[in-house]
């Protein structure tokens, strides 16, 4: 008999939370003392949509919405993750009740949170069972082509739940600045994944960035993915590992960035999903950050160090890693 | 004993320009060789390869740059060889191969964020192997001691990163001028002649570490000793 694991609304797209620039990170479940990512284990994963519109959207353009964010999902060349539509449902979001299921919910509480994920996991295996996602009708939406500058765009916040509902955690590439009266607005973003929505009338997060394709690729890696390679290394300070720094790998041939961020007791970090060539590493602290919603911080992050290059070239191999990069940083 | 060995190196020094005038005259009548045999060192310009910036999107879908950079394949020296045979009267076909070790360089700046500018680097292992025309004026043309030519050519480039892990390559064409410069010759020993040879050119590199498709000129000079056979 499965033991089940219910993890309820883990992951959310919400307005103006503050949130640090991460890159990709994926979900890890304990399964027996050890860490196993989360993903699903069989593919193509089916998805159920609810026959009810809701925040200005039909439940024709909903399940629309829903299949084009899917499709853009489905279309990485380097990830195997298919999708298919089980049909129109009744059943509500959020239940445990064998089906994913995505449709409108109607969470006037939850005044700052445009959509969320859950999960159902299989404990002994780390395996997703379902996943649900509601998209919350205390917000206006829009399905327009060109977006609609009075409603936030469903296509675009399906994309990010998507991730979620995929096995993605949320990604921090991007910058924000504080509003007049709390919270804070997105100025930029490089990642789908980022976890505060644009602004309302944007389509911008309609298309994937480089550290959310790598990140699916991560969880479910095709056989393109290994002729891509990695960067690994250490940050430290003072000579001593440091936690929580935010490390984005360039590349400088493409234009892109892909980043992580170092997790353990020895200031490691690993970067997957990166095309083979030159890269420049930068390093940066986690300062504007409330850091548990994105991973389970059980020590002190340390903020206090001034934002670092590393002094050297690095090249990413095909389908390998670059070998030990070690970032020293200094104290601001 | 010491002043005779010495006696005998300035007269060797001072007969080369002698046997020089012997050389210079070579072209015209005597037998350059059929084969010709050079090494010597070769300069290559930098490449610039490129500008991309660290762009993020904006929530009007246009973008922001958290930094900038700029990618050069800086100039550097080398060794490089050739064999050449005559072909056609003034024409020589020849083999040639170099090798150089340039550094990528990549200049960022403007981070926003405040980060200071830097510039970081890796050092490559540059390798040529082509084949090239050498077309040496004929003297009617000319007169004098140094044999002008004109030369063109192309073929593989092979690109090693720092600890090989990753390898590029492309293609490179060639083509300058320069001039050769006998110094001694005999038409009846199997080594029919020693000279040095110097020239510049522009070196077309495609492909490689750089980040298009597109065709990279470079200026370039090589100095070189030859052999002629």
């Amino acid at each position: 008999m499965r033991r089940l694991l219910s993890l309820v609304v883990v992951a959310a797209i919400v307005l103006g939370g503050a949130r640090p620039a991460l890159a990709y990170l994926k979900f890890g479940v304990s399964v027996g003392g050890r860490q196993v990512t989360l993903k699903w284990a069989q593919t193509p994963v089916r998805y159920f949509v609810t026959n009810q519109g809701g925040g200005g959207v039909s439940a024709t353009d909903l399940q629309d919405a829903v299949a084009r964010a899917f499709a853009t999902w489905q279309a990485v060349p380097t990830a195997a993750i298919t999708y298919q539509f089980g049909g129109a449902t009744s059943a509500t979001p959020g239940r445990d009740d064998g089906l994913s299921t995505l449709g409108f919910q109607s969470r006037p509480e939850l005044d700052r949170v445009l959509a969320a994920t859950s999960f159902l996991i299989d404990a002994s295996t780390g395996a997703l069972i379902e996943s649900d996602i509601f998209f919350n009708t205390a917000f206006p939406w829009s399905v327009a082509a060109a977006g609609d500058p009075n409603r936030y765009d469903l296509e675009s916040v399906a994309l990010h739940e998507i991730g979620h509902f995929s096995g993605l955690a949320h990604s921090a590439l991007g910058e924000t600045e504080l509003r007049e009266g709390g919270g804070r607005r997105v100025v930029s973003a490089e990642a789908v994944m980022f976890p505060i929505a644009f602004a309302m009338g944007s389509i911008a997060a309609r298309t994937l960035k480089a550290d959310d394709i790598a990140g699916i690729s991560d969880v479910y890696p095709d056989g393109d993915f290994r002729q891509l390679g990695s960067i690994s290394g250490q940050v430290t300070k003072d000579g001593q590992p440091l936690f929580g720094a935010h490390v984005v790998a360039f590349d400088a041939a493409r234009g892109s960035m892909v980043g992580g961020f170092t997790l353990n007791a020895q200031g490691q970090f690993s970067i997957a999903g990166l095309s083979p060539g030159p890269h420049t590493v930068r390093v940066e602290p986690l300062d504007d950050a409330d850091l548990d919603s994105f991973f389970d911080v059980t020590r002190t992050v340390d903020v206090d160090f001034r934002i670092a290059f590393f002094d050297r070239v690095v090249v990413v191999p095909r389908g390998g890693d670059s070998g030990q990069v070690t970032v020293a940083v200094v104290h601001k | 004993m010491t002043r005779l060995r010495n006696l005998a190196v300035m007269a060797l020094v001072i007969a080369a320009p002698g046997r020089a005038t012997v050389a210079s005259a070579q072209p015209r009548s005597g037998d350059p060789g059929r084969f010709e045999v050079s090494i010597g060192s070769l300069w290559i310009g930098h490449e610039p390869l490129g500008s991309n910036d660290a762009n993020e999107t904006t929530s009007s879908g246009g973008t922001r740059a958290l930094f900038t950079t700029s990618t050069d394949l800086a100039g550097a020296g080398g060794v490089e060889g050739r064999v050449s045979v005559r072909v056609w009267r003034a024409v020589e076909a020849e083999v040639e191969a170099s090798y150089g070790k340039p550094q990528l360089k990549i200049s960022i700046a403007g981070d926003v964020e405040g980060a200071a500018p830097l510039t970081v680097t890796e050092t490559l292992r540059q390798i040529t192997v082509g084949a090239g025309v050498v077309w040496n004026v004929p003297h009617r043309f000319w007169s004098g001691r140094l044999v002008p030519f004109a030369t063109a050519g192309g073929g593989y480039l092979r690109q090693l990163h720092e600890n090989d892990v990753l390898i590029d390559t492309g293609r490179y064409f060639q083509i300058g001028g320069g001039v050769k410069v006998p110094l001694l010759s005999s038409s009846r020993r199997f080594v029919k002649g020693v000279g040095a040879r110097v020239d510049a050119r522009a070196v077309v590199r495609s492909k490689g570490v750089a980040f298009d498709d597109a065709r990279h000129a470079s200026p370039a000079i090589g100095a070189a000793v030859f052999v002629g056979f």
